[in-house]
């Protein structure tokens, strides 16, 4: 039914036809062209030289921070690229008890898995529509959404919290919604992170091949269950790559929570996190806020290692359906 | 298909706009609100003053300053991270021909792939310390004054941070690094969903890698490339964390890092004036989506071409 | 506590209020703008009387503090961490009043977390405002959202109800937090402001804190040719701390009325002679190569770290800067820092060479909408108390501005000793200025950036007084800023 599976045969093939067709052409090419070869030589030894570089660039800072994460604050003052004399766990333990980690931790887990949740739906919903449907207003909602994106967050605090605070006034939802709620701030990033997934999604479901989606109406599939029985799988590397961009931000988020949680018992990571980096006049306790960002850091690494193996199989799953 | 198409459309738009309309676009329209008043800030009450705010942007000197330097990040930040996005994903999803299949990333695509990552899971703070640590001097463990006094090249070294005119340009550079690995997962994703078979017919025809990319990857990952490439335009509009963190609130010495973002911010909460701030904010919103119009238009008219 | 039982629990004015707040959210659903506008406009009730808790006003109990009720207090949990507030100030006033609540929190960013509370009315008892975040208390004041702390400096002190609270403090302490002839804001930690050298490498090279400039630049001569760079500032960061000690030089030639017209913004107080000959002698300093290569690079823990490591000799500072440096300090334990005084500019000068800068600092306020104002000037009144500024003292190493409080307490912090000892030096001749406070953004980034340019040589002490006085015109100018003066 769908164009993927119609071009797996082909595309297994090709492959199985390859070894007998590649070495011959590795053979003839460099004896017809040697100045090519060589130049390719060269141009593959730069790429790879690069590849290489931009490697190391963007491992270092972490590996510095890793580093840093075990250094007693004496030597991170005095000689910020040294290497430690030994191994300062106290850190991760000033990290953990100041910042509170262990309960900031599940707030933050609490609140992200229902916007994550939400946006990549909310999200997928709008974005499909605008993207393939043709309807009045249709670029007025997606300029409305990409709208959003342009203008600076700090200027909506005080007003989100009136909008926010006006909640707890409402019969019924007054007691989910308001401040202090897990439920609110889920709401919150979902509104702040829909302009840029919208944005995205939209781009990938119209480059999506229009041939599957007729099909799929030819076989009588209503406009739901093309979506999601048929767009949404194939959509899927886009969806993932939002998915984890939205995880990050939200993991992340610290300006939206600080006007929402204010509760001791309600805060999330990034807010934990901040009180390690006061500093201003003052003593910042450095090592530490470096081991809170390794504490941090895991479970979102964790999160892109696999989101990354999702993408691949999701894409060879897609092939062979 | 006709049938029902209205109330799908409803069912599927409406969950949406209703949290972004509540959450997201009522308080910007009540920021927006407040650019026509004297508020601020802590006021309990503010009076309307009609245009004032917007008429003191004219003669505001320092506003030129940031509007330039977002010119700057406009022009230049886009098209690196767009070109260096699209040759690093190229690399690693199509890159390779050694081994069995014939389409895959080079060798130690798999690593890269994770590692090229790395900048978007530090949080801001940890980029700027770590980037103050590679423009400070080498004394205060400076690391590119360090490389450039160890190759020789000492006359080159500079006090960067302490350098008026060098403070944009380190703002672009951190934005790249920091930008460039989204762009590799977005345009990998892109490229992952280009038919195989595409590529095999290429490679049966004999045709070189760059001829590859041009004639069929970047064809396909176009519309992905027009949105990224207008992210990047808004994303350059605002540059506000990374220059509030890493220069300050002020714009580093003699203000010349400032962008517009900032400029926000200090009016907000420096200078207490919120109306004034919310009026930046306005001018702000107009310019970015003038320009994010714009380029959709101008990138689209070039798709076509290449097709 | 969590905040919202405790909303939960407060009487919230009966359903005219609710009635309002559900126009809010209703408007907020409808139409532009009108859910702050309307919550802005119903804010004010929620400073009804009826919210406010009162108790019976009594001998110990001055403000009329409800013996029972609830003080909601914020610190800001930076370089003195709240450490202080938990174990030490807030058991001192439980002693008291066993029945007081303290719902504590502690704030990195202060502003952040308690600007729309204040728009909406419903602010807590007592505020540290601190920090990166910290609230523009000018503007506080301008929109009447502090609360008079006239009473609490009129009261019985806490130790001998024979002496009020403002005798026990040392003076111009309540100056400093007055706006318009009424006190709002309590500075508690104490700063003596000056250059800090290192002493282990003076006493090393036989080398004494100079009296004149004149010895000053010799002394910078001999350093730099021992191999060390004889000053450092703060960089990139804050090249206004230099323009502490110019000023205070300032001063000390021309005595201290000469910084009256800078604090009231009047044309031509940067163009004063001594004004003028201090920023002559300060770039004196960068024309000669005196100052670290690359401070104006630097950030300003770099150059304070690169200072604690003896790579400079001399840098400016508030009595902070020991704290602030003290594991960068702790990595040498041969390093021992020592307060210095500003020289003189000139062997005729008006005031003595003790003469120092000193000032309170690190505000604390009682918003104007409080439910327990009460209760917040209590506890101001606990912290005044001789052993909540002695304990200070001990647990953060910053004096505080209780007269003599720290008097027999054996610091174990040899720079903070020092200027302890120079402050009891001074006497009578302690100067300070007020424009800092009254116009933050004059300080910063006006005068800091002119002065950033100053000492790299980019421009000469003429330029840097004609860009001083642009500065002061330009906030002089604006009628946004709510204006104070002195005599």
């Amino acid at each position: 039914m769908t164009r993927t599976i119609s071009e797996e045969p082909a595309g297994s093939q090709s492959a199985a036809a390859e070894p007998a067709e590649r070495p011959a052409r590795r053979q003839t090419a460099p004896a017809r062209e040697p100045g090519v070869g060589a130049g390719a030589a060269a141009i593959e030894v730069l790429n790879g030289g690069f590849l290489l570089i931009w490697g190391l660039i963007t491992t270092l800072p972490l590996v510095w921070a890793i580093v840093s994460a075990f250094k007693t604050n004496g030597e991170f003052r005095t000689d910020p690229m040294g290497l430690p004399s030994g191994l300062a766990w106290d850190n991760f333990a000033r990290a953990w008890s100041r910042a509170n980690i262990g309960q900031y931790f599940l707030n933050s887990v609490i609140v992200v898995a229902i916007s994550l949740t939400l946006t990549m739906l909310l999200s997928a919903m709008a974005a499909y529509v605008l993207a393939r449907y043709d309807f009045p207003g249709n670029r007025l909602v997606y300029w409305g959404f990409v709208s959003g994106l342009a203008f600076p967050v700090f200027l909506a605090l005080v007003p989100l919290f009136f909008v926010v605070r006006n909640f707890e006034g409402l019969p019924l939802v007054g007691q989910f919604l308001g401040l202090n709620s897990y439920i609110s701030l889920a709401l919150v990033y979902v509104a702040f992170s829909m302009p840029f997934t919208v944005f995205f999604l939209t781009a990938f479901f119209r480059t999506l091949p229009t041939a599957v989606a007729e099909a799929g109406i030819i076989d009588g599939c209503s406009h739901v269950s093309l979506f999601f029985r048929i767009m949404l799988p194939m959509a899927k590397p886009g969806l993932i790559s939002l998915a984890l961009l939205n995880f990050l931000g939200h993991w992340n988020q610290y300006i939206l929570p600080v006007v929402i949680m204010s509760d001791d018992d309600k805060k999330v990571l990034a807010q934990g996190l901040a009180s390690l980096t006061a500093q201003t006049g003052f003593r910042a306790d450095w090592t530490a806020l470096f081991a809170g960002l390794v504490i941090a850091l895991l479970p979102v690494l964790i999160v892109y290692i696999v989101f990354q193996k999702k993408v691949q199989a999701g894409l060879t799953a897609g092939l062979l359906k | 298909m006709r049938h029902g198409k209205y109330p799908f459309i409803l069912a599927f738009l409406l969950p949406g706009v209703l949290i972004y309309g509540v959450f997201m676009v009522s308080p910007y329209i009540q920021a927006i609100a407040l650019s026509f008043t004297d508020w601020s800030g802590y006021a309990k009450t503010q009076t309307f003053i009609g245009v004032d705010n917007y008429r003191r942007l004219l003669d505001d000197p320092q506003l030129l300053t940031a509007f330039r330097n977002n010119v700057i990040l406009l022009v230049v930040v886009p098209l690196v991270t767009v070109v260096l996005g699209l040759f690093l994903a190229s690399m690693l999803n199509v890159g390779g021909r050694r081994r069995g299949s014939a389409v895959a990333g080079v060798r130690g695509s798999a690593i890269y792939r994770v590692v090229y990552f790395f900048p978007q899971v530090l949080s801001v703070a940890i980029v700027a310390v770590v980037f103050k640590y590679v423009f400070s001097p080498s004394n205060a463990g400076g690391i590119l004054n360090s490389v450039l006094e160890a190759i020789g090249l000492d006359s080159l070294a500079r006090p960067w941070l302490g350098e008026p005119r060098a403070l944009i340009w380190i703002i672009v550079i951190v934005m790249i690094w920091s930008f460039a690995g989204f762009y590799v997962v977005l345009f990998s994703a892109a490229m992952q969903a280009i038919p195989r078979d595409i590529y095999e017919a290429a490679l049966l025809d004999g045709s070189s890698r760059f001829t590859t990319f041009r004639k069929i990857t970047l064809p396909l990952v176009w519309d992905t490339v027009q949105v990224g490439w207008v992210y990047l335009a808004i994303q350059a509009m605002d540059g506000f964390a990374l220059v509030h963190i890493i220069f300050g609130i002020n714009g580093g010495p003699e203000g010349q890092g400032d962008v517009l973002g900032v400029a926000v911010y200090r009016a907000a909460f420096q200078q207490t004036d919120y109306g004034y701030a919310a009026a930046i904010g306005v001018l702000l919103l107009a310019l970015t989506m003038v320009l994010a119009l714009v380029s959709m238009r101008a990138l689209r008219r070039e798709r076509v071409e290449l097709a | 506590m969590s905040r919202s039982q405790q909303r939960r629990s407060i009487p919230t004015g009966g359903s005219r209020r609710r009635f309002l707040k559900q126009l809010g959210a209703s408007g907020v659903l409808l139409g532009p703008g009108s859910g702050l506008l309307a919550a802005c406009a119903t804010g004010g009730g929620d400073d009804d009387d009826d919210d406010r808790q009162t108790g019976e006003v009594t001998e110990q109990n001055p403000f009329g503090m409800p013996e029972d009720g609830e003080i909601e207090i914020w610190i800001f949990d930076g370089g003195f961490t709240d450490r202080y507030a938990v174990e030490l100030h807030q058991p001192i006033l439980k002693q008291r009043w066993p029945n007081v609540q303290i719902d504590h929190h502690a704030a990195v960013d202060i502003g952040a977390e308690l600007q729309a509370r204040f728009v909406a009315g419903d602010p807590p008892d007592f505020v540290n405002n601190s920090g990166d975040g910290q609230m523009d208390t000018a503007q506080l004041v301008a929109d009447g959202q502090l609360h008079d702390l006239s009473a609490l400096f009129d009261a019985p002190s806490w130790d001998d109800p024979s002496v009020k609270v403002r005798d026990t403090l040392v003076p111009g302490t309540i100056e400093l937090g007055t706006f318009d002839g009424t006190p709002y804001v309590l500075n508690y930690a104490f700063t003596v402001f000056g250059l800090w050298y290192n002493k282990t490498l003076f006493d090393e090279h036989g080398w004494t804190p100079p009296r004149t400039w004149d010895e000053m630049l010799a002394l910078c001569a001999e350093i730099q040719s021992a191999g060390i760079a004889p000053w450092t500032y703060q960089g990139v960061t804050a090249p206004r701390y230099m323009n502490w000690p110019l000023l205070t030089m300032a001063a000390k030639q021309a005595g201290p009325q000469i910084l009256v017209p800078i604090d009231n913004l009047e044309e031509g107080a940067w163009k004063q002679d001594a004004i003028l000959q201090s920023a002559e002698a300060i770039y004196r300093l960068a024309e000669n190569g005196y100052f670290m290569e690359g401070t104006e690079g630097m950030e300003f823990r770099d150059a304070q770290a690169a200072w604690a490591r003896g790579e400079a000799a001399i840098i400016p500072s508030g009595s902070w800067l020991e704290n602030e440096e003290a594991d960068a300090i702790a990595e040498d334990p041969t390093f021992e820092m020592a307060y210095m005084l500003e020289p003189l500019l000139t062997e005729d000068a008006v005031m003595p060479y003790e003469t120092l800068r000193a000032t309170p600092g690190e505000p604390y306020f009682i918003p104007a909408d409080a439910k327990n104002p009460a209760g917040g000037m209590e506890y101001m009144r606990a912290m005044l108390s001789k052993e909540g500024a002695r304990g200070f003292t001990e647990m953060v190493s910053s004096l505080t501005s209780v007269l003599g409080a720290a008097d027999d307490v054996e610091l174990d912090a040899p720079g903070l000793n020092s200027a302890k000892q120079a402050f009891s030096a001074a006497g009578e001749n302690v100067i300070n200025w007020f424009y800092p406070t009254w116009y933050p953004t004059m300080e910063n980034p006006g005068i800091d950036q002119a002065t950033g340019k100053l000492l790299k040589a980019d421009i000469n002490p003429e330029q840097w007084a004609e860009e001083c006085e642009a500065v002061t015109r330009q906030i002089r100018e604006d009628d946004s800023i709510p204006k104070q003066t002195r005599s």
